[in-house]
């Protein structure tokens, strides 16, 4: 025979309180698909922040101008995006800022051709915007500003990038927006180990490829063995 | 879809109704109520109830929170908006929208410690005289009161992003009266309030 029934009045308690625990899990469960926000492929890639130069003045960026929420796989009419984390002072950046450029110009279908593979014909995929963040390691010598992001970008100006004069870099002017970074703020929301670093987002904002993940491919193979093209 | 800032209301009036219960104005609205539940006239049942109301209502609004978070994940517009109030942009942001020692979601988190306040609750409403009901109530004041600095911690986010969420601020108000209900708790222990026949004993020493 019981003799402790207040022993009953929990056990009750947290059985009822459980049950209910589990039926919220349950229709959660149901109802929602979450995507993990994060930098690797298949997570949802976090936000973007932080004044924008598009060639001609500093703006507000907001990433979601970049995206498609209702874009589904296979669609070509929703614009892909690259993004490219990069310091102006950051030798490796500097030497690739001239395949940078070409690809963006190809790819964002400002040129027909693409520069350094001239057998490639018109671009036949969907548009790909490509988005630099500048940031500033913490590394002696590395010290940036928002002039030295311009001077980089447009190649003008007297700014030093890598020890060398910004407007003597390899490659063409680049007409993509450059974001700064210089407080890092995206670069360790985004767990960025080290520059150059490139992601290929898909129009819903989901991760598709990361230079971390394949180092041994460029981001002009990514983009054309991921995205959807017409021939 | 339904409009979240409707939802709210859901959320509002059983807190506000359960604060109702454990505050003074609680007495008139027992004693109207107790011609159709006569239980409601002694002053710790109505305390209880408001508790269990309360405590039900931040568990509930909890799984909303996450329900909107995973949504948000989806890349879906919940309750975006150009006003400050957006959850949205406060849930939706990575930076904040999970806690920095598990990385696991707030609503997720409120979600335990509700499910935790609701079983101390509903031990104690069910047998509000055993030995370990007083001793329940206590872990109750410290749980509610250790969410006080991150109910804090969770505002400085929102000033940050210069953002509030409605939802979210209706679990930390939840969580506050939930303090407040477990040290009147102790109050009415002390003060001899516990016991089903303390309103006549109250109502004799108003008399007097």
């Amino acid at each position: 025979m019981k003799n402790n029934t207040e022993a009953d009045v929990r056990t009750d308690t947290a059985i009822k309180v459980m049950a209910l625990f589990f039926v919220a899990i349950i229709f959660l469960a149901l109802t929602t698909d979450p995507i993990k926000v994060g930098t690797k492929e298949g997570d949802r890639a976090p936000m973007l922040e932080g004044k924008a130069y598009n060639g001609s003045s500093w703006y507000e960026f907001d990433m979601d101008n970049y995206l498609t929420k209702n874009w589904t796989a296979g669609d070509s009419d929703g614009q892909w995006l690259v993004v490219e984390f990069m310091d102006t002072d950051c030798p490796f950046c500097v030497r690739s800022a001239d395949d940078m450029g070409y690809d963006a110009e190809y790819f964002m279908k400002l040129r027909a051709s693409h520069q350094t593979n001239p057998g490639m014909g018109p671009w036949d995929g969907p548009v790909v915007n490509f988005i630099a963040s500048a940031t500033e390691l913490d590394i002696p010598g590395h010290e940036t500003s928002q002039d030295e992001i311009v001077a980089f970008r447009d190649k003008s100006g007297e700014e030093v990038c890598a020890d060398n004069a910004c407007a003597e870099r390899a490659g063409q002017a680049h007409r993509f927006v450059y974001i700064d970074d210089i407080d890092q703020d995206n670069m360790k929301e985004w767990k960025v180990p080290g520059t150059p670093a490139y992601f290929l987002i898909q129009p819903d904002g989901i991760v598709a490829w990361t230079s971390t993940e394949n180092t041994q491919e460029t981001v002009f193979e990514a983009i054309m063995r991921i995205t959807p093209q017409e021939a | 879809m339904i409009d979240q800032n409707l939802l709210l209301i859901a959320y509002i009036v059983p807190i506000v109704f359960g604060l109702v219960l454990m505050t003074k104005a609680g007495d008139g609205l027992g004693a109207s109520l107790s011609g159709r539940e006569p239980l409601l006239k002694h002053a710790r049942r109505r305390h209880m109830l408001g508790m269990n109301l309360v405590v039900l209502a931040g568990f509930v609004v909890s799984v909303h929170t996450l329900w909107i978070s995973n949504k948000i994940s989806e890349g879906g517009n919940v309750c975006s908006s150009a006003t400050v109030f957006s959850c949205d942009d406060v849930l939706g942001n990575a930076q904040y929208n999970t806690d920095p020692v598990f990385g696991l979601p707030w609503g997720m988190i409120g979600m335990f410690a509700f499910g935790a306040l609701m079983f101390i609750t509903n031990s104690v409403s069910k047998e509000p005289d055993a030995l370990w009901a007083e001793k329940y109530l206590k872990y109750g004041m410290y749980m509610t009161a250790f969410g006080v600095p991150i109910i804090a911690l969770l505002i400085s986010y929102e000033i940050a992003m210069e953002k509030i969420c409605q939802f979210c601020t209706m679990a930390h108000i939840a969580n506050v009266v939930c303090l407040f209900g477990f040290w009147r708790a102790g109050k009415m222990h002390e003060e001899g309030l516990w016991n089903d026949e303390a309103p006549a004993e109250a109502e004799n020493k108003k008399d007097d």
